[in-house]
């Protein structure tokens, strides 16, 4: 099974999460993170969303259902060598007054994490990289005890203007932006 | 814009008075359907749709509202209508159960690309997510069903959304619009006077209509190399009204053409080229000649497992040519050795100059080689008359009685296979069916939408007896309306497709396909339609003149077969050269 990253770019209207998780649904397609949010470009969203699939046949058919919504103005999917991506994971890690006290050194020089919030008791440390390295940290924080964790889905940027199947709008000077 | 407008008003749409005035949502729907040149709706009220009815009370003169008796009756009708006149359908309901009454249409339209524009109602906007009187997520409920939906709030989005929404039925692969608009923005006042612009185009979705002229090249050169090149033709080509145009391309490359189902009537039937209908229930030749072919031409098809079987066996020797404007249908079943996405007629008029002239007499020849075999076994046995009448003998005299010129509406079962197999079509948009969702209840509605939609022409529906039951109330409707609607039951008191599967592949175990039926002509009676039923063969074809004779509707009941089967036959998921003919 191989990893897809699918970006979605759309008009931002009321419903469409709906209209384009079915197509995902119907397909018994699993989504593994969804990631949307506004783009620099105002009224135009974003949709990241991962999928895991043994052909790249059937994606590139997704990935062609997709475009057909009618307020999706462009599709692209991508193998992971072509995009550099990340994920965003927050960690709350007890530190009573008897605990092992945490490893900075380690923490930051090894695992680039954070501590972005100090409770009375606790700490929040933030973690962002890929999916691995976020569970490489999640390994190595465990048994100083996790009293919450989260993690975002993916965000992504194509290395290259090309993805696996692409479907830009015809008149380009209008969606140069994407390029 | 300011130029639209003009027309508009020259029109008489957009008058300088509906400019200054303020109108509401609901008379801004109107406006916004003369427009759209909308002349028939197909509706049925109630409370949260009611401000648009009221103000269709000041439009009853220029609109046409046909008030159905269910408002699946509503959808189907406006679906007959859009596939015999070529025009987007228009239906309307209350939220709700009407609503979801609607759905089914819906549904038959988007795998039928049927073009229409359904308007529902709304509870208020304040009262949305309430679970308020009526309340249903018809947005999300038809979200999977529509090309597009949307829900509007304020009277003052109605002009630019209904414009959007009857571009995007009509654009590229056509198909269903859901608007729901709530009740306040029905009532409510728009904030400015009322203007209208037609839309062809928005930023994210441009079909692409006239294909790329590589594309069209390489389809050119594949065809003028094959040396057994065999056409399917879908019912993209009569939405793209491109008949013309295939005709010419069909004779000057001289290749033998196939219809699928929704494909009948794209080319005569008197073609010297064509060579019948493919498919689960289509002929023998054109089934097993798809394995024969070196270069298939698929024009404005999907490839529906229906007309495929098994899907990876079909054709699996022939380069493939696909010609289709929705660019997901290429490579989803088959994969296409040279695609051209693009609207069919664009692109046959591009192809043509390419395309050489050419004979292909032995390959046709070859078609024609396989026909007697199938005259022999499935056609004797459909006109052994022996027995009861056979659906076959009806749709045959129906066929000659009408000389081929009829529109043919057909609900779905046996009847719709013996109709699509035993009419000989002569003009195009003549065969309209449920082909993707098979639909039953689907022709009785849709007979009358498609009589309304093509006025001068004679429609006659072939419907089975358990069909018939699912939508039967429209008979009050096609009453009312006056108009001349001829129905056929064809009835053998038995789901017949359904026991005929059982016969075949449930070893006779007839679970639950036995009708016991009403006395259909006492009920079209209630309602106003004169019929007889026919019971005898020597009576068969005085009864079909009296039928066409009748100047209003008529229904006319033949007792056919019981146990009557439909040949040839591809069963279920084999290669369509396993066809059998018994
Ligand atoms: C709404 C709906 N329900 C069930 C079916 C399954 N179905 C397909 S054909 C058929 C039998 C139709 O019987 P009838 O109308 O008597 O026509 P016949 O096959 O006898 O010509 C059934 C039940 C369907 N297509 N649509």
């Amino acid at each position: 099974m191989k990893q897809y990253t699918i970006c979605v770019f759309t008009e931002n209207s009321i419903g469409l999460l709906n209209k384009i998780t079915i197509i995902f649904t119907r397909r018994r397609l699993n989504i593994e993170s969804l990631t949307v949010s506004e783009t620099e470009r105002k009224g135009v969203s974003r949709f990241t969303i991962v999928i895991k699939h043994e052909q790249r046949e059937a994606v590139e058919k997704l990935v062609r259902q997709i475009r057909k919504v009618v307020e999706v103005l462009a599709v692209f999917g991508y193998l992971n060598e072509d995009v550099v991506y990340n994920e965003i994971a927050l960690f709350k890690i007890p530190t009573p007054l008897d605990s092992r006290p945490l490893d900075m050194e380690i923490i930051n020089r090894e695992h680039k994490a954070y501590i972005v919030f100090w409770g009375l008791d606790y700490v929040v440390l933030q973690k962002t990289g890929t999916e691995e390295e976020i569970f490489d940290f999640f390994r190595y924080i465990k048994p100083y005890g996790i009293l919450e964790f989260v993690r975002s889905g993916r965000v992504a940027v194509a290395k290259t203007p090309k993805g696996l199947v692409e479907y830009l709008p015809e008149e380009l000077e209008e969606w140069e932006y994407y390029l | 814009m300011a130029a639209t407008v003009d027309l508009l008003e020259k029109e008489g749409v957009v008058t300088a008075e509906n400019n200054q005035k303020r109108l509401s949502g609901g008379q801004a729907l109107m406006e916004c359907l003369l427009a759209e040149g909308v002349d028939t709706i197909f509706g049925y009220p109630g409370g949260a749709i009611m401000p648009v009815y009221d103000a269709l009370y000041d439009y009853m003169d220029r609109i046409n509202h046909i008030l159905v008796r269910h408002e699946q009756g509503a959808s189907h009708a406006a679906e007959g209508y859009a596939r015999s006149s070529g025009r987007v359908g228009v239906c309307m309901a209350t939220s709700g159960p009407g609503a979801t009454n609607l759905v089914t249409g819906i549904a038959d339209a988007i795998i039928d690309c049927t073009p229409m524009v359904a308007i529902t109602g709304q509870v208020a906007s304040n009262l949305l997510g309430t679970d308020a009187f009526q309340e249903t997520d018809v947005i999300g409920i038809t979200a999977p069903v529509c090309k597009w939906n949307y829900q509007v709030t304020s009277p003052d989005e109605i002009p630019e959304i209904m414009a959007k929404a009857f571009f995007i039925a009509r654009a590229g692969k056509p198909g269903p619009v859901l608007i729901d608009i709530t009740k306040d923005a029905q009532v409510a006042s728009m904030s400015k006077g009322f203007s209208y612009k037609k839309i062809d185009r928005l930023p994210g979705y441009h079909p692409r209509v006239v294909p790329k002229l590589d594309q069209v090249e390489k389809a050119a050169e594949m065809i003028n190399a094959a040396k057994r090149p065999y056409i399917l033709v879908g019912h993209g080509v009569l939405i793209s009204e491109a008949m013309e145009e295939f005709r010419a391309f069909v004779e000057k490359a001289d290749i033998p053409v196939a219809s699928t189902l929704l494909g009948l009537s794209a080319l005569s039937i008197e073609h010297p080229n064509y060579m019948g209908w493919l498919g689960m229930h289509g002929m023998y030749a054109p089934n097993v000649m798809t394995d024969q072919c070196d270069v298939l031409i698929a024009i404005g098809m999907r490839f529906d497992d229906r007309v495929t079987g098994n899907a990876e066996l079909f054709a699996k020797q022939a380069k493939i040519v696909h010609i289709e404007v929705d660019p997901a249908e290429i490579d989803k079943i088959k994969k296409a050795d040279a695609p051209v996405v693009g609207d069919a007629k664009e692109a046959l008029k591009l192809l043509l100059p390419l395309i050489q002239e050419k004979s292909h007499a032995d390959w046709k020849q070859s078609f024609r080689d396989l026909e007697p075999e199938e005259r022999a076994t499935v056609n004797a046995r459909d006109f052994a008359k022996e027995g009861k009448i056979k659906m076959a003998e009806v749709v045959r005299m129906v066929s000659d009685k009408t000389n081929g010129e009829a529109c043919v509406v057909v609900d779905v079962g046996q009847h719709q296979m013996v109709g699509a197999r035993y009419y000989d079509f002569k003009r195009p948009h003549s065969y309209i069916a449920s082909g993707g969702l098979g639909t039953m209840g689907f022709a009785i509605p849709a007979a009358f939408g498609a009589k309304m939609g093509a006025p001068d022409r004679e429609v006659i529906a072939f419907i089975g007896d358990g069909c018939f039951q699912m939508t039967i109330q429209e008979l009050g409707t096609i009453a009312q309306s006056g108009k001349a609607v001829k129905m056929i039951i064809l009835n053998n008191s038995y789901l017949g497709m359904v026991r005929q599967w059982q016969q075949l592949f449930f070893d006779r175990r007839y679970s639950f396909v036995d009708l016991q039926n009403p006395d259909f002509i006492t009920i079209a009676k209630g309602f106003g339609i004169p019929g007889h039923t026919c019971e005898n063969r020597e009576s068969l074809s005085e009864s079909i003149d009296k039928l066409l004779a009748s100047e209003g509707s008529y229904l006319l009941e033949v007792i056919v077969e019981k146990e009557d089967n439909v040949f040839p036959m591809i069963p279920a998921g084999t290669s369509v050269s396993e066809i059998r003919l018994k």
